[in-house]
């Protein structure tokens, strides 16, 4: 019998959400949006600038090459899997 | 600006603390994982040393390398960040340093008694009942030091990565107790169904209730960072993260879709599979959006690289991962390579790029040094990558051919030889990836304790 324990997780779970929501809602941490999108940079101060190199971009472009063809494998796979396993 | 200490900054210990375990457990875990392969390769090779045969040292890698590895270096990253994002201080770097202790006991615990023999036999829950109550304890640890941080912040607004870290932990803390059955401590597990249930229900949120939001919440800490970019949408990053709290919870019973599991329960958890689209879609587009027309940017920081590449292969994770959910690709897919390569994606490639890209881009701000060496972490991201994308490939590839060779009644003796260039390649991958986890603790333990080359610029002050 495992249902009374997924029952006490599934409430528990429920009202700790639900008391984080209104605990949110009621401090405002869905008003200020704006400024939220800024709070990882207003620690960085007087950081100089990063250098970028030719060497970087070119990186920029083999993830992205990476990106696709991982993307069109998988596609691969998973159509090969339904067109032979179905 | 160049001065020559070697003295560290009094805050941030926890921080460091975690980034050494991390990279002590990173070459333990996959030092035993590369001893698995080439069990694969060669069955006979280590004859039949007790503690070393795969049934035990199977467990000790995956244990090792999630608990030891992957979650301490993202509670690295969350002891520097969570402070920094709500401009205040930890509120108790002994507790934390306490934490990271218990933290280094528990895991090398689990490792010597899992390789003695002793365990619960529940995958990802093996740890024996004593071990269950530290895990427990180190949670609510925790969740205590982190929630009196948030309590006597100074930044009003909660930043969504901080949102994501707490989640982390009080989910982690109540999943553990109840995916272990903690109170029954002699087996530490209920009979038949009701067990594989609630262990699926424990097991998948390991990943996605543990290191998925402490992942995400350093993710999007480090690009707009790294970018020198503010995020794309907060409000965005918020409907993610409310969406993974709903989505996320219930969908274990996909790993028993074969089992005579209630069909309620078992279409519960494609829909939230398949409905976690939704969540990832958010991140990655936030994040990408961040990322857009800075990307050199990011390849110029070695830590955000690490944390752009994370995110590409969590693209890839969670395409998969709803694909196998579906009952017709399972037929295939469902205990074979194929998972064993997903897992890898999952905890390596998503997760445990993005913990080692944070400890990097943080370890000039706990230390108040630079790295020791940018080349090192560079070689290090490209072994890791090669290696990931070989774990990829042919695991995934020798996966099909299980899956296909069980499902036309081929027996097991017939595919072995099939599968054996394939154990190979495994291993080769499995080498770049331990070599990559001794360029990183190299490098960390240089860069922390004997790096006297200079000052970080604009790194190490007081939060």
């Amino acid at each position: 019998m495992y249902y009374p324990f997924f029952i006490v997780y599934l409430i528990a779970g429920f009202a700790v959400t639900l008391w984080a929501f209104w605990w949110a809602l009621r401090n405002g941490q869905f008003k200020d949006q704006q400024r939220a999108r800024f709070l990882p940079l207003d620690e960085q101060g007087e950081q100089p600038a990063v250098t970028v190199t030719r060497l970087n971009r070119y990186q920029s472009y083999l993830l992205l090459a990476f990106a696709g063809s991982g993307l069109l494998a998988l596609a691969a796979a998973v159509v090969y899997i339904l067109v032979t396993g179905g | 600006m160049a001065t020559t200490t070697n003295a560290l900054p009094q805050i941030h210990r926890t921080a460091r603390g975690f980034c050494i375990t991390s990279a002590v457990w990173f070459v333990i875990g996959t030092l035993v994982g590369l001893t698995t392969a080439i069990e694969f390769i060669a069955p006979d090779l280590l004859g039949n040393i007790s503690w070393l045969v795969l049934g035990r040292i199977r467990p000790v890698h995956t244990n090792i390398v999630i608990f030891g590895f992957v979650t301490a270096g993202l509670l690295s990253v969350s002891f520097y960040m969570v402070p920094s994002l709500l401009r205040t201080e930890l509120y108790s770097e002994k507790l934390g340093m306490i934490t990271v202790l218990l933290w280094n006991i528990a895991v090398a615990a689990a490792g010597i008694t899992l390789a003695m023999g002793y365990t619960q036999g529940r995958e990802y829950a093996e740890l024996i009942w004593p071990l269950d109550l530290v895990v427990v304890l180190l949670f609510g640890l925790i969740c205590f030091n982190l929630f009196m941080t948030v309590k006597q912040r100074k930044e009003p607004l909660l930043y969504v990565s901080v949102w994501y870290v707490l989640a982390a932990v009080i989910l982690s803390a109540i999943t553990y107790c109840i995916g272990n059955v903690i109170w029954v401590p002699g087996s530490g597990a209920l009979a038949g169904m009701p067990d594989a249930i609630i262990l699926w229900f424990y097991g998948h949120n390991v990943l996605g209730l543990l290191l998925t939001p402490l992942a995400v919440a350093v993710a999007y800490y480090v690009i707009p960072s790294a970018s020198r970019t503010p995020l794309y949408s907060h409000t965005l990053s918020l409907v993610g993260f409310w969406s993974l709290l709903v989505m996320y919870s219930h969908i274990g019973t996909h790993h028993l879709l074969q089992t005579p599991a209630p069909t309620w329960l078992k279409v519960v958890s494609i829909v939230g599979s398949i409905g976690m689209i939704i969540p990832v879609m958010v991140v990655l587009i936030n994040l990408w959006y961040t990322a857009k027309g800075k990307l050199g940017q990011i390849q110029a920081d070695v830590g955000a690289k690490f944390v752009l590449a994370g995110s590409v292969i969590y693209l890839f994770t969670c395409i998969q991962g709803p694909a196998h959910s579906l009952p017709v690709v399972q037929r295939i897919t469902h205990f074979s390579n194929w998972v064993v390569a997903h897992a890898h994606m999952g905890v390596l490639g998503f997760a445990g790029f993005i913990a080692l890209g944070g400890m990097y881009y943080i370890l000039p701000k706990i230390t108040g040094k630079p790295i020791f060496s940018k080349s090192l972490a560079e070689l290090q991201y490209w072994l890791v990558l090669i290696g990931m994308s070989g774990f990829m490939i042919g695991l995934t590839m020798s996966g099909l051919i299980q899956g296909h060779g069980w499902r036309s009644g081929e027996t097991v003796y017939r595919l072995l030889p099939q599968l054996h260039h394939y154990n190979i390649f495994r291993g080769a991958m499995g080498v770049l990836i331990v070599s990559s986890a001794l360029i990183f603790l190299y490098n960390i333990i240089r860069t922390i304790f004997f790096n006297p080359g200079g000052q970080a610029s604009g790194v190490g002050k007081e939060s």
